[in-house]
């Protein structure tokens, strides 16, 4: 254990000595949220009155708080997956270094020295995707948004599972990856087509229905619902305050994937959470595995 | 002495190209073993077989008494290495790389931080522990690095090519500190290199080809086997040196003669009467050319 944890702060003390590392990782996740607020903010408000049947108008307060309530869900829900492609370089950095001959000349097994690369990277994720919800938060609260405690606590909670599901993932995939290049293009990739697929660039309920079944199968369709639903529910529970009838609150519901269906059936909140931390456990599990079985692979 | 690394008809492969192929060979417990041979001739394959980094294709390794097969964790435990280029983490300071590599060998608290400070006495960095390792020169890196290879006090040090590109200095201290573990703490000291006067102060020597051992022995028997000595004469004209029917040289002040043994230049000098003379023994460079038809000088195989 010890030894884990020592590797792990090595990994650590790594990734945050490499300011560039660092801010880069930070800077993504910002420039979303300015990039939002910015351009599409006012789109997705005027949107969204604008859908209000005839008679129902909603107060400002309220369509600003839905606005930015979707924007920051949207925001932590792609940063948590595209951060952990980019802080979980590591352990192809110590590939191409040479580092990893010098490891492996230890007797440290390859289940630990993997399970510290995965851990060290979902600390550095965590850290930066912290941060960002810090801002995200920020930017709320200055657009008077209706988010509760409980709703940041929960938050906070989908934050660390998305990160350890963009961890495991990432972990995986830069597992076959050796060089700088690779893994920048692999990020590069990542960071443009993720959104899409997890729906926080466009919601679910605007794909195909074809697609839309795709998209269920995937894990990251879930965390990004979660988010969602803790970012919004203040709100929308505001709304009903307000009187706007609960059948359009459940139409705003489903159309901002709050309510995402597998197989016909909604799913609910305690199977979305599921579904993602067995995600999690299966991904670290087969990426163990990789490591070990490749390590003995590596010395034919 | 007991033979600390016993490798038995090691053969490893990569596709159709042998790499090592059938080798034997013994270390005694303790001796300084040098293991040469040109670029590709099968050292590095060879030593990370024997750091369990690399499998075999068939034979036996035996480290300490530990098959590599079986105990490759307890084999790990007695070896340390430095490799031809420094492996540390360059933007950690040296503390930090100690303590993380140290940790790897279930080294912690106290216990590491009382070795770290051994080894740092012992290399003379303890002032350097705090800087980043990346800002360091090159001999203070190598310094870090064989501090790394020590830091579980290993019963075998492997030293590839250690002292490549260092300052006389550097190399000299290197050399002083690995001698003086040798002696007082019984490590023995496997070496491979391209500078042919540290392969010179060796206990025994490999030379190795295309995956095979091509000589082998002690400096003494090699040198004697595979190199002709010199005598140098000074003080006397070409004439008489042509006299003697020997093949010779000019050099600067004298001539080189190159004789079968100490007792024909003892011959040559009483019988000629010469009173200023030289009598030299062949030099590792002369082995390593004669066994492998390549010369080894300061790194490149020629």
């Amino acid at each position: 254990m010890r030894t884990f944890l020592s590797l792990t702060r090595r990994n650590i003390k790594l990734f945050f000595s490499d300011k560039g590392m660092f801010f880069t990782s930070l800077i993504t996740p910002l420039i979303l949220l300015v990039l939002y607020a910015t351009f599409l903010g006012n789109v997705y408000r005027d949107s969204l009155i604008s859908s209000m049947p005839e008679g129902i108008t909603i107060p400002d307060r309220i369509a600003d708080s839905v606005v930015a309530g979707q924007l920051i869900s949207s925001i932590l829900a792609v940063s948590c997956v595209t951060v952990a492609f980019c802080s979980n370089m590591l352990m192809v950095q110590d590939k191409a270094t040479g580092v990893r001959r010098d490891l492996d000349v230890t007797p440290v097994s390859p289940a630990i020295l993997s399970l510290s690369y995965y851990f060290a990277s979902f600390i550095s994720t965590l850290v930066i995707c912290f941060t960002a919800t810090a801002a995200c938060l920020a930017y709320a609260s200055a657009l008077d948004s209706y988010i509760g405690l409980n709703d940041v606590l929960m938050l906070l909670v989908d934050v660390v599972l998305l990160s350890l599901f963009g961890t495991a993932l990432s972990s995986i995939i830069n597992y076959f990856l050796s060089t700088q290049g690779q893994i920048s293009a692999v990020g590069s990739i990542i960071s443009s087509c993720y959104g899409f697929i997890c729906g926080a660039y466009m919601p679910i309920s605007q794909f195909s229905p074809a697609l839309q079944k795709i998209i269920s199968f995937l894990p990251g369709t879930y965390g990004t619902s979660l988010v969602r639903n803790h970012a919004m529910s203040s709100t929308l529970d505001e709304m009903e305050t307000a009187g706007v009838p609960v059948e359009l609150i459940d139409e705003v519901k489903k159309t901002f994937d709050l309510n995402v269906s597998f197989n016909g059936d909604v799913v609910s909140l305690k199977g979305m959470y599921l579904i993602l931390a067995l995600t999690v456990a299966l991904l670290i599990g087969v990426y163990v595995l990789i490591n070990v079985m490749g390590n003995r692979k590596e010395k034919r | 002495m007991k033979n600390v690394i016993e490798i038995q008809n090691l053969t490893k492969t990569y596709g159709s190209l042998t790499a090592v192929d059938n080798l034997s060979f013994r270390v005694k417990e303790g001796e300084l073993f040098a293991f040469l041979g040109v670029n590709g001739a099968g050292k590095s394959t060879t030593i990370n077989i024997m750091c369990s980094a690399l499998q075999k294709d068939s034979g036996s390794v035996i480290i300490n008494g530990n098959n590599i097969d079986t105990d490759s964790d307890k084999v790990k435990n007695d070896i340390g290495v430095v490799f031809q280029g420094s492996v540390l983490d360059k933007s950690l300071t040296v503390l930090d790389n100690l303590q993380s590599r140290g940790a790897l060998y279930s080294l912690h608290g106290k216990e590491l931080r009382q070795r770290i400070d051994e080894v740092a006495r012992l290399l003379d960095f303890s002032d350097l522990l705090k800087r980043t390792v990346g800002k360091l020169s090159g001999g203070q890196r190598r310094r870090i690095d064989v501090a790394r290879a020590l830091i579980h006090k290993p019963k075998i040090l492997i030293l590839d090519e250690p002292t490549t590109g260092l300052d006389p200095q550097t190399r000299s201290l290197l050399w002083k500190v690995i001698s003086s573990l040798q002696k007082s703490e019984n490590m023995t000291v496997f070496l491979t290199t391209h500078y042919m006067e540290e392969a010179a102060d060796a206990d025994y020597v490999v030379i190795l080809d295309s995956g095979k051992i091509s000589a082998e022995g002690t400096p003494y028997e090699l040198k004697t086997k595979w190199a002709r000595d010199t005598l140098t004469l000074y003080g006397v004209d070409s004439e008489r040196v042509e006299g003697l029917g020997i093949p010779f040289e000019r050099l600067g002040d004298g001539y080189k003669l190159y004789v079968s043994s100490p007792l024909e230049a003892k011959t040559i000098v009483v019988e000629n009467g010469f009173d200023d003379f030289e009598l030299a023994k062949g030099k590792m460079d002369d082995v390593f050319l004669a066994v492998t038809g390549r010369a080894l000088n300061g790194g490149e195989a020629q």
